[in-house]
């Protein structure tokens, strides 16, 4: 058995204790962990799910663009952060379990080490938003 | 495989008459692999002890250093075998994309800090960044990885024989997580203390010491066994003692861990506290103390 990056097992752990919905994955672009928060959007813990594979994770929430089409995988800021080795942001709309959708906005970036990349995070906020959940005055 | 400790203490040397049985030097385990070969693993303060105990012989030995914390190289200025043309001494340590391990050992083996530099050094040293695969020295396999600490930092295995030593000084798996509650895998140090013979193992801090360190890189006792009781060590030893600890405070310590580890389900004599000078053979075939399921 193998131990997994220290840098993914130390994502894993900041990831956590944030408040955000938090996505992480390996450097295969396999879903390999999401926070709570990320569970409550989703309307599923992460421990529910199982391993996730690379072309399957973006549908657990959509996304769909502004014109309600689904956004491809390899769209997806996580995947283009992955892959190039840059960060990405973009702002779509998700469906969380109950079916409700929401706009919102995503931060991706790699996770970059000595080793190469090991994969990389996605963070997610509602769309219009101080980071906080509180809407802006 | 025969194991010495030279220097248990982290942080800063702590000499003093509080710290005369658990000893007051910073990290340095002396390993004697089956061959005969020699390998010292850290070289804090206690290596200078190691250094003058194996008197004009070797003449070609392995320093594996986990980091470069100054408790964990302040002693390398300090061995006798590096003022000695006819040794030869290879030094392993984690890659940095800053500097090679040679530059950046050498930030502390330069002045003003030390009074030579790496180039006088009369010994032909060389230094190598630890492989993220396994490679050999002498009889045995050698496995590192990074593991939980401030700053780059590794964890060695040592496979010799059918016996292992995994040391993992500095070492903080519990930041921010749960480990009773995480996979195996997403343990740090988890794979290159699995099963092993002889687990040695950060044991800085008490419980009740620990939320006023926490990031700090080291293990509360209930870290430090949940890591041993998962892994399936044989037996641990608990290391790098904090200098603030006296040996009467360690000998409380000592006992405290002892009856968690058998509440635990694990056997009282397989866990202990490292003691400067102590001293294990791991046989061939070492017999399995029993650990906590």
């Amino acid at each position: 058995m193998t131990q997994r990056p220290l840098e993914l097992i130390l994502a894993r752990n900041l990831m956590s204790a944030l408040s955000t919905p938090a996505f992480l994955v390996d450097e295969g672009g396999i879903l390999v962990f999401y926070n709570e928060a990320a569970g409550m959007m989703l309307g599923k813990r992460f421990e529910e799910l199982g391993k996730v594979g690379a072309d399957e994770w973006g549908s657990l929430f959509g996304p769909f663009d502004e014109s309600g089409k689904p956004i491809p995988y390899d769209d997806l800021p996580l995947v283009t952060a992955v892959r190039s080795g840059r960060p990405a942001h973009a702002e779509y709309e998700i469906h969380s379990s109950d079916g409700a959708s929401h706009a919102v906005e995503v931060s991706a970036f790699p996770i970059l080490t000595a080793h190469g990349s090991q994969g990389g995070i996605a963070i997610f906020w509602p769309a219009g938003t101080n980071g906080n959940g509180a809407q802006p005055a | 495989m025969k194991v010495k400790l030279w220097g248990t203490r982290g942080s800063i040397p702590a000499p003093g008459p509080e710290t005369i049985r658990y000893g007051g030097n910073t990290s340095c385990v002396g390993v004697t692999l089956s061959d005969g070969s020699l390998l010292a693993l850290d070289a804090g303060s206690g290596i200078r002890s190691l250094g003058l105990d194996l008197g004009p012989e070797p003449t070609r030995l392995h320093v594996l250093l986990t980091h470069l914390h100054l408790d964990h190289i302040l002693g390398l200025a300090f061995f006798a075998p590096v003022f000695r043309p006819q040794t030869e001494i290879v030094i392993w340590g984690p890659a940095s994309p800053d500097a090679s391990l040679r530059d950046r050992i050498a930030r502390y083996i330069s002045a003003p800090l030390s009074p030579v530099e790496v180039r006088e050094l009369p010994c032909d040293v060389s230094f190598r960044s630890a492989p993220d695969s396994e490679w050999e020295i002498g009889p045995a396999r050698i496995r590192c990885a990074s593991v939980s600490h401030r700053g780059p930092t590794l964890g060695y295995r040592i496979d010799d024989g059918d016996s292992s030593l995994t040391y993992i000084p500095d070492h903080e798996p519990g930041l921010g997580a749960d480990l009773d509650r995480l996979e195996d895998d997403w343990i740090s140090g988890f794979a290159l203390a699995r099963g092993t013979s002889l687990l040695i193992h950060d044991g800085q801090y008490t419980d009740a010491e620990y939320p006023d360190h926490i990031g700090w890189g080291h293990s509360p006792l209930r870290d430090s066994l949940a890591f041993a009781r998962r892994t399936g060590a044989e037996r641990t030893i608990l290391f790098h003692h904090d200098p603030m600890h006296s040996d009467d405070f360690l000998d409380r310590f000592g006992v405290e861990a002892k009856e968690r580890w058998a509440a635990l389900g694990g056997d009282p004599a397989a866990i202990e506290l490292a003691a400067e000078r102590a001293e294990y053979e791991l046989p061939v075939r070492a017999p399995r103390a029993a650990a906590p399921a």
